[in-house]
């Protein structure tokens, strides 16, 4: 017999995943340096939005206008000058974005040709994906375990809570999520066990929030390529429920276009809700999946925002 | 067992197989163990699950494999053996055993032995006794019955024989045996093939004895026989009988010349109810003379061959009349009724010129055995030599007289002396009658003829009485005058008839014996010269005679001369089974098979009431275990891959894992099958390494086992290969190393064996093989390699030397001495009075010449005057190495370029010396030759 080609692995802890994550963050340029590239749309964090607004930082001088605000008013400007000038500051304001990972046994899942089970890598990712949105100031929350919170050093107080925090087993409640948030939802997808549809209801109703969605999913070789053949039992980690087959290889190709349905029908879902899916196997780099979800949450921001 | 030849030897363990359904069972529900798999995207494959049923059984074929498997393990266990042996004694008392070991049981004779081996076998496990009666020979049967072993011995030296049975013989011996002793039961293993009237006769003495008979009778399916042959003109025809016609037979008849090579083969078929097919052979008639054996292929039996003599060659005739032939009255041509006697079998040539000499000529140059001569009085003396040579050589010259010839009666070439003129008989001057023919005289080779009686002759030439007319003549007429005489001429014979070739002088040449004195006479030619030897009868010694199996043997001793009394054909008997007689120049065969013979199966119908038939047994028995077991190894091999391939092994490994297992299975196959496939791979190599070195010239070296001297060894006569090719006719191909001990030698003109210090020393079998090297003819040229060593050439004996010796210790080497100046080595093609090699200085040692004629005791004898042994210590390959590009390996020491083309002038004196032997030796007498010549 050889040995079996997946396996299940022990859950990898934040705070070990965090170091990796550091890492990888430390490759993937800071976000506002990202973002200055952006041309008029700054989406988030200390830096200004490049418009007027509450903030902190001047923006402009501009004439007063009648009905405005007296305290508005800049006296000193306005000294030096017959006119009456209204100091505007730059608009400040910190988005709002919400990481989630998937903590079912099947991202525990680690065949021979991947590095690291789904679960570590998606740990690393939205670790990553933290330190660098810490990096922007942004309000930074884990469902279910932490509200956002806005700290430079978010992603080390997210890796305690979560260290803390129970084991999910369902789908936390989102009532949290506010309208205009982003949420970074990195999972296998695989969860819907009997539905008809790719995606388990909980998705559909933050779907509903008119936030923007970011599907990071997660993929092991195996589970794509289903390198099996001859007789073989397969077995859920989550339902222990089991399968046989006589001849793996014959339904090979069959089970890969199954598969590709799914994935495709996971990017229709996406494409019609106007969020973002990433497609990442745990045999790639996990800065490749970074720069993806990077230039998601930097490109057309506010675009599922309705 | 179910009407098979099967039987098992231990048949209880068949009932094994009843456990056979269980096996299903337990198989059916045993599927093997899948690999255990975690799967996160379960729910994508469960849709899948609709689609392929999952097995939770074996595969129906995997099972069938498995059961297949342990029912032929079964089946080997219960060993199963084709063609067991039945008991064939069932009475009790004394056994009488007559075995027909004639000519037809040639192909089943082993079977007739292992049935009569079986028979005793039986018998003496039943303490009974047995009379042993062999129907060729049935005299010798023994009067008292001996013990089974006895028998055995007997039986192991009995072998069958070319003849028929001697049933008649038979009958009356049996019915002696039968009188002196109370048999229990007769086992009669027949050949299947009655004989006539005597066969008839000993079935009816068998079923008169009331005894309880047993007749083994073989299948008579594949009997045939070959009727003699008869070589007529354009082809030669033969017939084919069988002597059972229920089936149809497809054969093949070859017909041999006397080196036993096949000339000729024709296919015929005997289909359903034919019991007798002609074929023909229609090669040329030089081919078709050539022929002396012609069997039915693989038919192992004598009656399927038959021999042809000198008497079955059909001559060429060359005919020249001294009359120029008119076309336009062919009836009134001298040599009208000659064509048409000689015609039937002999392939006549006319010279179409009247010419004689011209004729003559003409017919010695086509190969004519036989020149006929009509009416030629005289011929230029040229042609009178060159006849006489023919007939001197074994030609035969026929000549009728005429009326030239009554005008010359002096003339060349006659066998007798003639008076002048011819006689006339009954003419109108005459009183006297024509005369007919006297009776042929014992001595002529026409006695055995019938008289002829309507035969007159009224004109003929009349010899000169004296004393040796009476022996010269064969044939005369009432009144004592000769007809026919002959002499020999050397190897050769004159004969003359007396009278005309055409119907003038006599009517013998319109008579049927006209065409028989022909054919006797031109049977004559380069035939046995035995026909007028002055003995009653003619003796010849076997020359070879046929065996058992219808194929060519020496005779044994018990073989008698064949008699041949003027007249009576000799019949085959035991003393003189059928072959050929006589002695290699001329010899008659004397065949089995009759003309018109048939052959029909026994009939054994009046036997109905004692009579047991059995059969033989085809072929051995064989068991099958082995093969079973075998074919159980090889499905257990195909499970095995089978359970691979459902563990997924298999993809992993792909074709390479299966064909892997299928090269393991085929291997573990054959080394069962065959013990020693290395050896086998051996010989064959070495085979085709024969073969290429039998087509070309080439030089060896002896390999030392050292590579460093071996590749010295091979550049350098690369380097000689290709210095021999761009400077003689010689074009040698590639060198090769020899393995002394193993290799064929005879392939190599020339071997050059340098010494190498630390190759071991030949062994004695190796030192014979040299030595019968030496002796056929081979030269080997030993180089020690080793001048430089030697005390600055001072010739105190070196390393090299020392293991030269040791070498050559076992081999008795003649005297040798430094090649002398004169010796053909130093001009067999340059000129050289050196030899260097790669060192300078070094003698060539060669044997020592002149005194050949004593040296009878030695053993290495020089062909042709070749030195056998050339010994030198220059290093000559170190001289002649080079590599691909041509460029020298070494430097030659003192280093200088003349050195080495002397070097190669010296290699090639020596391939000269070695290949044409001394003949330039003689080469050098030519100065005296032509000053001898005075020129």
């Amino acid at each position: 017999m050889s040995p079996a080609i997946g396996s299940q692995v022990n859950a990898d802890k934040a705070s070990d995943v965090l170091v990796r994550s550091r890492a990888r963050a430390a490759l993937i340029p800071d976000l506002l340096v990202e973002a200055q590239r952006v041309a008029n749309n700054v989406f988030a964090g200390w830096h200004g939005r490049r418009r007027r607004g509450i903030g902190e930082n001047f923006w402009q001088f501009r004439p007063y206008v009648e009905g405005e605000n007296y305290a508005a008013i800049d006296w000193r400007k306005s000294a030096r000058d017959d006119i009456v000038y209204v100091r505007d500051r730059e608009w400040q304001a910190s988005h709002t974005v919400w990481l989630w990972v998937d903590e079912s046994p099947s991202m525990l899942f680690k065949s021979g040709e991947a590095a690291v089970s789904k679960q570590s890598r998606a740990l690393v990712l939205a670790l990553a994906m933290a330190e660098l949105l810490a990096r922007s100031g942004e309000r930074i929350g884990w469902l279910g375990v932490t509200p956002p919170i806005v700290h430079r050093h978010a992603a080390e107080r997210l890796a305690a809570a979560l260290m803390v925090s129970k084991t999910q087993s369902t789908f936390p409640d989102t009532s949290l999520i506010s309208d205009h948030s982003e949420v970074i939802l990195i999972s296998d997808f695989l969860g819907a066990d009997d539905q008809e549809h790719a995606l388990d209801p909980a998705f559909q109703a933050v779907a509903e929030k008119h936030v923007r969605g970011h599907l990071v999913q997660i993929i092991d070789p195996a589970e794509e390529v289903f390198p099996y053949s001859g007789r073989v039992e397969f077995r859920d980690p989550e339902t222990k429920s089991q399968i046989s087959f006589g001849s793996a290889q014959s339904i090979r190709a069959d089970y890969q276009a199954l598969f590709a349905a799914h994935c495709t029908e996971l990017s229709e879902f996406a494409k019609r809700t106007g969020w973002s899916h990433t497609l990442h196997h745990t045999d790639q780099l996990a800065s490749k999946a970074l720069q993806s979800l990077h230039v998601d949450l930097s490109a057309s921001p506010m675009r599922g925002v309705r | 067992m179910f009407g098979l030849p099967l039987a098992f030897a231990s048949p209880w363990i068949l009932l094994a197989l009843l456990t056979l359904p269980l096996i299903w069972l337990l198989l059916r529900l045993t599927p093997p163990k899948p690999q255990d798999e975690v799967f996160p995207p379960l729910a994508i494959l469960r849709k899948l699950a609709a689609k392929e049923e999952t097995p939770a059984q074996s595969p129906w074929w995997l099972t069938l494999l498995r059961l297949l498997m342990a029912g032929l393990v079964i089946l080997a266990m219960a060993g199963p053996i084709w063609n067991p042996r039945d008991a064939v004694l069932q009475k009790e008392g004394p056994v009488l055993l007559i075995i027909d070991d004639g000519w037809a049981s040639g192909k089943i004779w082993d079977q007739v032995k292992q049935m009569a081996s079986t028979i005793t076998g039986e018998a003496e496990k039943s303490n009974r006794v047995v009379s042993l009666m062999l129907t060729t020979d049935p005299a010798t049967a023994s009067e008292k019955p001996l013990s089974s072993s006895e028998v055995n011995s007997k039986l192991e030296a009995a072998f069958n024989h070319a003849i028929r049975p001697d049933h008649q013989g038979s009958a009356a011996k049996l019915n002696e045996l039968l009188a002196a002793i109370q048999f229990g039961e007769i086992v009669f293993l027949s050949d299947g093939v009655s004989t006539g009237d005597a066969s008839e006769g000993f079935v009816t003495a068998l079923g008169n004895s009331s005894i309880p008979v047993t007749i083994a009778e073989p299948e008579l399916g594949e009997l045939a026989i070959l009727n003699p042959i008869e070589n007529q003109p354009g082809k030669m025809i033969g017939t084919v009988s069988r002597a059972i016609d229920t089936s149809t037979l497809p054969l093949r008849v070859i017909a041999y010349d006397k080196d036993g090579l096949p000339i000729a083969r024709v296919s015929s078929i005997l289909s359903e109810g034919q019991k007798s097919v002609e074929f023909s052979f229609d090669q040329p008639v030089e081919l078709r003379n050539q022929i002396t054996r012609v069997e039915i292929e693989n038919a192992s039996t004598a009656g399927a061959v038959q021999l042809l003599d000198e008497g079955n060659r059909r001559r060429i005739v060359g005919l020249i009349s001294g009359q120029s032939s008119d076309i336009s009255q062919p009836l009134l041509s001298p040599l009208y009724y000659i064509n048409r006697a000689l015609s039937p079998f002999s392939d006549l040539r006319i010279a179409d010129t009247s010419n004689i000499e011209e004729a003559a000529n003409d017919l010695i140059a086509q190969n004519v055995s036989v020149i006929v001569m009509a009416d030629i009085g005289t011929m230029p003396n040229e042609t009178e030599s060159k006849i006489t040579k023919f007939v001197e050589e074994g030609g035969l010259v026929i000549r009728f007289a005429g009326p030239r010839l009554a005008a010359n009666p002096n003339g060349p070439l006659l066998p007798v002396d003639l008076i002048e003129g011819d006689r006339f008989i009954g003419g109108a001057l005459s009183w006297e009658e024509p005369k007919a023919i006297a009776a042929f005289e014992l001595g002529s080779p026409f006695f055995g003829l019938p008289t002829p009686k309507d035969i007159s002759v009224s004109r003929q030439v009349l010899a000169e009485q004296n004393t040796e007319l009476s022996s010269k003549t064969w044939a005369r007429l009432e009144d004592g005058t000769p007809l026919v005489t002959a002499d020999q001429l050397g190897a050769g014979w004159i004969v003359l008839f007396h009278v005309n070739s055409d119907n003038n002088w006599s009517n013998l040449p319109l008579s049927g014996s006209f065409v028989d004195m022909l054919r006797l006479t031109v049977n004559l030619s380069r035939s046995t010269n035995t026909a007028t030897s002055g003995d009653t009868a003619l003796r010849l010694p076997a020359m070879e005679i046929l065996d058992g199996t219808g194929a060519l043997t020496p005779p044994p001793a018990q073989v008698k001369p064949l008699v041949i009394e003027a007249g009576l054909w000799p019949v085959p008997t035991l003393e003189t089974p059928p072959g050929l007689y006589g002695t290699a120049d001329g010899f008659v065969a004397l065949n089995l098979i009759r003309e018109k013979e048939e052959i029909n199966p026994l009939d054994t119908q009046e036997l109905s009431s004692t009579l047991t038939k059995a059969q033989y047994q085809g072929g051995a028995s064989f068991a099958f275990t082995p093969w079973l077991l075998g074919a159980a190894t090889l499905l257990f091999l195909l499970d095995c891959i089978a359970v691979l391939w459902f563990a997924g092994m298999l993809g992993k490994f792909r074709f390479a894992g299966a064909t892997a297992a299928l090269v393991l299975a085929a291997g573990l196959i054959a080394s069962q099958s065959t013990f020693a496939p290395t050896a086998f791979a051996q010989s064959k190599t070495n085979e085709s390494v024969d073969f290429s070195a039998a087509l070309t010239t080439r030089f060896a070296y002896v390999k030392t086992g050292s590579s460093q001297t071996d590749n010295v060894s091979a550049a350098g006569l690369l380097g000689l290969t290709r210095f021999i090719g761009s400077r003689t006719a010689l074009e040698p191909g590639d060198p090769i190393g020899v393995d002394i001990a193993n290799d064929e030698l005879a392939f190599y003109p020339f071997l050059y064996w340098p010494i190498d210090l630390d190759a071991p020393v030949p062994d004695e079998e190796t030192m014979a093989r040299v030595d019968a090297y030496m002796k056929q003819g081979g030269s080997i040229l030993f180089d020690t390699k080793d001048q430089i060593n030697s005390a600055l050439g001072s010739g105190s004996s070196t390393n090299g030397n020392a293991k030269l010796r040791e070498i050559l210790a076992s081999l008795d080497i003649p005297p040798l001495e430094p090649v002398p100046s004169d010796h053909v080595l130093t001009k067999s093609f340059f000129l050289l009075d050196s030899f260097p090699g790669r060192y300078q200085g070094g003698d060539l040692w060669v044997e020592q010449t002149g005194r050949i004629e004593e040296l009878v005791d030695r053993p290495a004898r020089s062909g042709d005057g070749v030195s056998t042994i050339m010994i030198t210590s220059n290093d000559f390959a170190g001289a002649w190495a080079i590599d691909n590009q041509n460029r020298s390996l070494f430097a030659t020491i003192p280093a200088s370029t003349g050195q080495r083309e002397y070097a190669f002038r010296v290699g090639v004196n020596i391939v000269m010396y070695t290949i044409t032997g001394n003949y330039k030796a003689d080469q050098v007498h030519i100065p005296a030759l032509l000053e001898r010549l005075g020129q």
